[in-house]
């Protein structure tokens, strides 16, 4: 038994390292994470006012617009009066904003807690801006850059990843956006309707961590 | 919309005048349809295309042992790095003019500037790239042979470029 063992990971092994073979050895960095269609873990998480926040404790919400973001990203900053009229709009309707700071302050000092409390306080948050201690959390929802929004929807008693990517497709220009990829995500759930776009990409800043490189 | 940093540092380093005339430094704003045909020349070179911003910190951090790699080998004909700002297009010719003679930056500097698009020239580049920056892509012949969404560090570049010219 031992024996079949060993052979069996020898060959997963042999699997997993084998190099791509075509011609051109073509490389690229896949993420960890979630899909659409993925059901989201919960956190405990503590908020700029010391208190910890988790979805569960939302029993009202039928959802929840989940945005990485942090004090320091310019791509971040350019979006938080858009993250704030986001909760000011679908919060009333069962889908508030939850913000999480990703960042290893000892990488970003900027994007420390004392930070973040100083950042929401200036910007009049009015939705929780949450910190990943330890950074535990962004993995798991395969978050690699602030901004980037998961929307989640609640089925079944579970937090169904609905939508992954940007809030909109300016993020320099609000008044020359045309594509609201967030509002159109929850306004579709909102209608029981499918969502037209679930997935999109924008620049951001990478998510800092101090065990990578 | 083109300066020469080269020019300067040459002559304070006294390269000869040859060497200069054929090494003039690009800065300029092109939208991704112009990055397209820049980075997808078929003349046999290898471009090392590094995305990055000014207020990138990791991407600042990787910047220096980029330019010791480019001193290495950009006198190779069949190699060229090319830095791709996300830098805002206002800030070209301040905060990024600035950067680039401050830290010597060698290479053409494109400020890729077409932010409502992002979401169709960011899966072009690459099908799994998230749009963090770094990144940093290997083209030949307008084929991709590489894409990095992470650090490169000075030791890994030198290997890779190695890898493919």
């Amino acid at each position: 038994m031992k024996k079949i063992g060993f052979i069996l990971s020898a060959v997963i092994l042999l699997i997993i390292i084998t190099p791509k073979t075509n011609a051109q050895q073509m490389k690229t960095t896949t993420h960890g994470g979630y899909k659409i269609g993925d059901s989201a873990t919960d956190f405990s998480l503590k908020n700029v006012d010391n208190n910890i926040v988790s979805l569960s404790g939302y029993t009202d919400a039928k959802g929840f617009i989940v945005i990485f973001t942090c004090n320091h990203c310019p791509f971040a900053k350019a979006y938080e009066d858009r993250i704030i009229a986001l909760n000011d709009k679908y919060a009333p309707q069962g889908y508030p904003v939850i913000a999480i700071n990703p960042n290893d302050p000892t990488v970003e000092p900027t994007d420390n807690f004392e930070g973040m409390q100083q950042r929401a306080k200036d910007k009049g948050f009015t939705f929780p801006y949450l910190v990943d201690e330890g950074q535990h959390i962004y993995p798991q929802y395969g978050a690699t850059k602030t901004p980037h929004v998961f929307v989640l929807n609640k089925e079944d008693g579970k937090n169904i990843v609905r939508y992954i990517g940007a809030i909109d497709d300016n993020y320099a220009k609000p008044d020359e956006v045309s594509h609201k990829y967030v509002e159109a995500a929850v306004d579709a759930l909102l209608a029981n309707q499918p969502i037209a776009q679930t997935n999109t990409v924008a620049i951001g800043c990478g998510i800092k961590a101090a065990s990578k490189n | 919309m083109c300066f020469n940093v080269y020019g300067q540092q040459a002559r304070k380093k006294a390269i000869k005048p040859a060497a200069v005339a054929t090494q003039q430094q690009l800065l300029k704003i092109v939208d991704f349809d112009e990055l397209k045909t820049i980075i997808n020349k078929k003349n046999d070179k290898l471009y090392l295309v590094n995305f990055w911003a000014t207020w990138c910190k990791p991407c600042v951090a990787e910047l220096p042992g980029f330019m010791e790699v480019n001193k290495i080998y950009r006198n190779n004909p069949h190699f060229k790095m090319i830095l791709v700002s996300m830098d805002m297009a206002k800030d070209l010719n301040t905060a990024v003019k600035t950067f680039i003679t401050k830290n010597n930056i060698t290479p053409d500097v494109y400020l890729l500037d077409d932010n409502k698009r992002m979401n169709e020239w960011i899966p072009t580049i690459d099908t799994n790239w998230s749009g963090a920056i770094p990144a940093t892509v290997f083209y030949r012949n307008g084929e991709k042979l590489e894409f990095i969404e992470n650090v490169v560090e000075k030791e890994e570049l030198v290997k890779l470029i190695n890898r493919h010219l």
